[in-house]
């Protein structure tokens, strides 16, 4: 292990394990969640969804539901703005005016007094289709003849990206040796355990209110107040706890907080609408889909000369945010090893079937599986070590990679080893086979938008001598609240649980992007810490002006040069008195330089790189082709480990999510419709199906990161996919190249039986 | 009133007949629960009568009212009746185990019920009362009406109990199911048998694996084929070429593709049979 | 269905409701109740995230009728924390860091004290099947596993 990296031993750690207050809460039932809240006139909407993949709509006739008692309010697309909006691409309305596009699309809302009751209107809402021919491949929509979703988009290509580095056709012409193969990916759920629910309320002087767990509030609330073109200032997002988020609640069912505003604006009352867990998987918005097709060329020795990939992501009916989700699954991967030569074709196609969001890695984990696998073929074909391999071409602290991202800090050949050595890579058990796979992921985006780099956050002392953070970062159990807390503790020198974090309430905090890109630490985390330094100057300040001596803060405790000590309190009343009524505020402000970002989107664009390296042991059972997955080892380069206890959270619980992707998860379709729309058919993995997994962190101290840290809350599911797709390969003797590896796949394989169709 | 908890087995009979809007029986409710609700439910879930689980005259008798928990943890199930026990604790999850009963299992009329699968190995018969108080025995698998569509009238009868003859000390019982998952899933095929070794050869043997019929079904000419056949691998392997050749599937979108599930139903026909006589064996000695 | 008097004991106490038979114990704990510690995740036994005792066996509130419910004893996690200071089993998940997001964690400490009701020396395969019907996204159920272990062993020291 080189100068300044360890492996920490988790057992023997020296802080003390810290969570949020809030589990007390949690564990006793009393939190409150969207679903819990309740407010006085509410009412309830359901809506109306399309059960045609393609189809004009003629006629809506609400005559039937308007006779039903308790009935107060209709809501159809006639009657609303026709501008349409969406996160990259504005190609959405509120509800669908004269076309539905995919089963499940909003046609109508109902507002009623129970649920029950919206429900029984809206199956009396009457709608008259015509059937339009439909499309469901992506590769068949973007033929001239296939059926047009969008009149912007001829072709059905909602996105479409040329990407060179290098010349890959001349590396390729040069290379020694060659492997190619086709890879795909379904759409898969972020499956968090509360389904979307939102209550909205529009008050006539603070204008709108929606109470909703989302994970970029301020993202949600734009897109809202431009919708209803209502000013920015008079749109509030207060989040009630959030029962998981795992990317899917990023923007979570903007339908959903739409169609409850226009509700609550036309009835002036609350109103409640939330996603049945069938809704969830109908209409909640998977993680796109993709198909790859990727080539890549070696030298003899393992060196990599170049890299080709041709990839069809598809879109759904509505773009949402997947052109962005299909240019990092088409490049993040990229930047684990060398790679001189780049060759990439993205396209994006609309077909009639759900529109998609994203999940946790946002498609890094997609590439990471395609990649991987085939890196493993070709160590195959080169008669290498895949373990050597890799680590001959991974990079290393110091690089600039071929996309140009610049790699500060790095542990990734350490975390290669100690995964290797820890699953046993060198000493194999019998029948068993191993897998190994590398990552990487960006701590939040310097350019995603551009003049957003970076976080805010204020630290305020309260009279009584605690400590206020305010920042717009969210947790949703990942434990934001209390790696801000451990940090502003840091910084401050304060006992932790003086501190007390506020995120969930866009009035009070500082705009933010929120949790997406894995930015949560690394970039809100440190706007929390020159928030907290900041604010300690102040204290300093205001405690030397008190007394009149110089005064020193350590450990958190003023003293003055006399050697007296001042009580917090009694600094923050003096300000109070003194400017009659303010408090001392630390601004934070972490904005990190912009990127040199070139129109080919060579550039850095990110503050800082998370790595991690997977090993996995599996088990095949060659007469069904079962698959048992007996141990997931974990190591993780995230720069400094601030909160131990979550840390480990999140590697167990990532992990088990990428097995999940990996083994068990998928969509299927059957004529555009999603056929597995329960959590008995959308199979995450439970107790009994989790294997033995170890959490190893490669320590490096990144120049960047508050306190040295890095992000690990994406980056976790990553490897799980390769790690495990090359262990499988390595127990069976035959490679599954369509997730999610099945006992039947793997079988059909070893039988020489035909895939199915 | 619309829902009552029945204090016996006669006033529940007696609620049968007199008891407006049109009445039906509940269980456990787990899988009534989601289907379309009747105006009229007699709850008949606390009964201790249907309760019960025990030995008479060499005849092992199960309540109807018995929940897979209760069968799962019964000395008496685990002993003379395995297939059963080990059906009872792989069916979907604690909380359902503890309140779906066996007699909602058989009444859902699922082609793979686990429990279901295990009681038809067994050789078990339904007991039926009727609000007239007649008694009829059918044999399980006879309990059938089609997919997912029982014989049994909910609306003026009531499933009793299962009778069947225990597992001797020459006769073993297993049950083995292959799902997606270890929890909370339904099986893409399981398997159940009943077997009774004679001097080192099969001297009667009842093989089920679903889902093949609407029923779940033995499988008469595998079992024809494999009696006077002695215990051992090749014996195993013939049975497994056996029961893929006899048993006809279909595939499904969520489950398992046709060509697939036949292999299955070879694999597990061999898996269970080769425990089912691991067991007689060892219970002879 | 017709609603009619339902009474039965809750946490502890004597109670009596008048609702409609059909309603799941579910809605009628957090709606009729107000007791919102149980949650919704599927509303169809698959998740577990609905998990009471009734008569001391862990079930799926979201499947019983409330009509079932007369004359039996339901236990909701409020019942655990009654006098403000949680129990063992729920001091134990957040030593452990069982809990992250939080929405499992009603249902999952209500299996734990199902398999604890019956089994005061489990092993973990005994924890796993317990907590086997209780879907977690977020935490890998590790950290949960431990935590109920951990509550075991301090079964064990408990003056009897």
């Amino acid at each position: 292990m080189p100068h300044g990296m360890e492996i920490i031993d988790m057992k023997k750690r020296a802080e003390p394990d810290f969570q949020s207050s809030e589990v007390w809460s949690k564990v006793t039932g009393k939190a409150v969640y969207g679903s819990d809240l309740k407010l006085p006139g509410m009412l309830y909407g359901k809506i109306v969804r399309s059960p045609h993949p393609h189809a004009r709509i003629k006629k809506i006739d609400l005559e039937a539901a308007q006779k039903i008692t308790g009935v107060r309010a209709f809501l159809v697309a006639a009657e609303l703005p026709d501008k349409p909006y969406g996160i990259v691409v504005d190609d959405e309305l509120p509800l669908a005016l004269d076309r539905v596009r995919y089963i499940g699309d909003e046609v109508a809302a109902v507002a009623a007094v129970d649920y029950e009751t919206a429900a029984k209107a809206v199956r009396a809402i009457r709608v008259d289709y015509e059937p339009l021919p439909a499309v469901f491949d992506p590769r068949e929509a973007l033929n001239p003849d296939a059926p047009q979703l969008h009149e912007q988009f001829r072709g059905n290509l909602a996105w479409e990206r040329n990407l060179k580095r290098g010349n890959s056709d001349q590396a390729f012409r040069e290379a020694e040796v060659v492997v190619e193969n086709r890879f795909s990916i379904p759409a898969v759920h972020s499956t968090y355990l509360e389904p979307t629910v939102c209550v909205a309320v529009d008050d006539p002087y603070e204008g709108l209110i929606i109470h909703t767990a989302v994970q970029s509030p301020d993202l949600v609330r734009e897109i809202i107040a431009k919708v209803l073109e209502r000013p920015l200032s008079k749109v509030r997002i207060i989040c009630p706890v959030m029962g998981g988020g795992f990317g899917g609640r990023v923007y979570g069912n903007l339908k959903l907080y739409i169609l409850s505003s226009l509700l609550a604006i036309k009835t002036g009352r609350p109103v409640k609408m939330k996603l049945t867990r069938e809704e969830e998987f109908l209409v909640g918005r998977p993680l796109i889909s993709a198909e790859m097709h990727l080539k890549m060329a070696f030298k003899r020795d393992g060196t990599i000369l170049a890299r080709e990939a041709d990839i069809v992501t598809d879109n759904g009916a509505y773009s949402a945010q997947a052109p962005w989700v299909s240019k990092t699954l088409s490049e993040r991967n990229d930047s684990v090893y060398h790679i001189p030569n780049i060759k990439t074709r993205v396209r994006l196609a609309y077909t009639n079937k759900i529109p998609t969001g994203q999940y946790r890695a946002y498609g890094n984990q997609a590439a990471n599986f395609a990649t991987e696998s085939l890196l493993d073929m070709a160590a195959e074909n080169l008669g290498l070590d895949p373990l050597e391999l890799r680590l001959k071409n991974c990079v290393k602290t110091g690089d600039t990679t071929v996309h140009g991202l610049q790699i500060k800090s790095c542990s990734l050949s350490e975390c290669l080893q100690a995964a290797a050595e820890e699953i046993g890579w060198h000493k194999r058990k019998e029948g068993r086979g191993y897998g190994i796979s590398a990552a990487i992921h960006s701590n939040g985006s310097l350019v995603l938008f551009k003049n957003f780099r970076g976080a805010s956050a204020l630290a305020r002392l309260e009279l009584d001598g605690r400590v206020s953070i305010f920042s717009g970062e969210q947790d949703y159990g990942q434990g934001t609240h209390a790696t801000f807390t451990l940090i502003a503790a840091k910084a401050l020198g304060l006992n932790p649980d003086l501190i007390t974090v506020y995120s969930r309430d866009t009035l009070s905090t500082p705009h933010s992007i929120g949790a997406l890109g894995m930015r949560q630490t690394t970039i809100g985390g440190k706007a929390v810490q020159l928030a907290a330094e900041r604010l300690r100057e102040l204290i300093v300040q205001t405690a030397a002006d008190l007394s009149e001596v110089p005064v020193m803060m350590e450990r958190g405790i003023l003293k003055s040069s006399s050697g007296r000590i001042i009580e917090l309190s009694l600094v923050a009343y003096h300000h109070h008195s003194l400017t009659s009524g303010l408090s001392l505020v630390g601004e934070g402000r972490y904005v990190p330089a912009p990127s040199a970002y070139d129109e080919t989107g060579y550039g850095n664009i990110a503050v800082t790189y998370s790595f991690a390296a997977h090993g996995v042991e599996v088990e095949v059972d060659k007469t069904t082709g079962a698959i048992t997955v007996h141990k997931i080892v974990a190591a993780h380069d995230s720069g400094k480990i601030i909160n131990h206890i979550s840390a480990l959270g999140q590697v167990y619980g990532g992990a088990t999510q990428g097995l999940g992707m990996s083994s068990y998860e998928g969509y299927i379709f059957e004529e555009g419709r999603v056929v597995n729309t329960s959590l008995a058919e959308y199979r995450i993995p439970t107790s009994l199906d989790v294997p033995v997994i170890v959490p190893l962190f490669i320590e490096t101290e990144d120049p960047e990161g508050p306190f040295g840290a890095k992000g690990l809350g994406e980056i976790v599911q990553i490897p799980v996919l390769g790690a495990v797709a090359n262990a499988v390969a390595d127990a069976a003797g035959v490679r599954v190249t369509d997730l999610p590896i099945t006992a039947e796949k793997v079988f059909r394989l070893l039988s020489g039986w035909e895939c199915e169709a | 009133m619309s829902y009552v908890k029945a204090a016996n087995l006669q006033e529940a009979l007696n609620l049968l007949k007199t008891s407006t809007p049109r009445p039906r029986v509940i269980a456990g409710g787990t899988d009534l629960f989601l289907q379309d609700w009747p105006g009229c439910l007699i709850d008949i879930s606390f009964l201790d009568d249907l309760k019960i689980i025990e030995e008479k005259d060499e005849v092992l008798e199960i309540g109807s009212g018995v929940t897979h928990a209760m069968a799962a943890g019964s000395d008496l199930v685990k002993y003379k009746a395995t297939a059963l026990a080990e059906a009872c604790t792989m069916v979907g999850s604690p909380q359902i185990r503890n309140m779906g009963t066996l007699g909602g299992n058989v009444i859902n009329a699922a082609p793979a019920a686990d429990a279901a699968v295990a009681l038809v190995a067994l050789g078990a018969e339904g007991v039926l009362i009727d609000c007239g108080n007649s008694i009829r025995r059918m044999p399980v698998d006879k309990l059938y009406a089609g997919y997912n569509h029982s014989v049994v009238d909910c609306g003026s009868e009531i499933l009793l109990k299962f009778v069947f003859e225990p597992c001797k000390p020459d006769e073993g019982s297993a049950f083995v199911r292959f799902a997606a998952r270890r929890a909370l899933a339904l099986p893409m095929v399981n398997a159940a048998a009943r077997i009774r070794i004679k001097d080192g050869l099969i001297s009667a043997v009842h093989l089920v694996v679903a889902p093949v019929k609407p029923a779940p079904t033995r499988l008469l000419k595998t079992e024809a084929k494999l009696c006077g056949k002695p215990v051992g691998e090749e014996t195993w392997f013939e049975a497994e070429q056996l029961a893929a050749g006899e048993a006809e599937v279909r595939g499904s979108l969520l489950r398992c593709s046709a060509d697939y599930r036949k292999h299955l139903v070879g694999v597990l026909a061999g898996r269970v049979l080769r425990t089912a006589a691991l067991r007689a064996l060892e219970r002879k000695v | 269905m017709e609603k009619a008097r339902i009474n039965f004991i809750l946490n502890g106490e004597a109670v009596e409701v008048y609702a409609d038979p059909s309603r799941s114990l579910l809605y009628l704990l957090r709606e009729d109740f107000g007791l919102t510690g149980t949650k919704e995740g599927c509303g169809q036994g698959e998740c577990g995230a609905c998990t009471v005792l009734l008569d001391d066996l862990a079930v799926n509130s979201c499947l019983i009728p409330a009509g079932k419910i007369a004359g039996c004893s339901v236990v909701t996690i409020e019942a655990l924390s009654r006098e403000g200071e949680p129990d063992f089993v729920q001091k134990a998940f957040v030593k452990k860091g069982a809990v992250q997001c939080g929405f499992c964690t009603p249902g999952m400490v209500m299996s734990a004290h199902a398999l604890l009701k019956e089994n005061t020396d489990p092993s973990s395969e005994e924890v796993k099947m317990a907590i086997s019907g209780n879907l977690c996204r977020c935490t890998g159920y590790k950290q949960i596993e431990e935590a109920i272990m951990l509550a075991a062993e301090q079964l064990k020291d408990r003056p009897t």
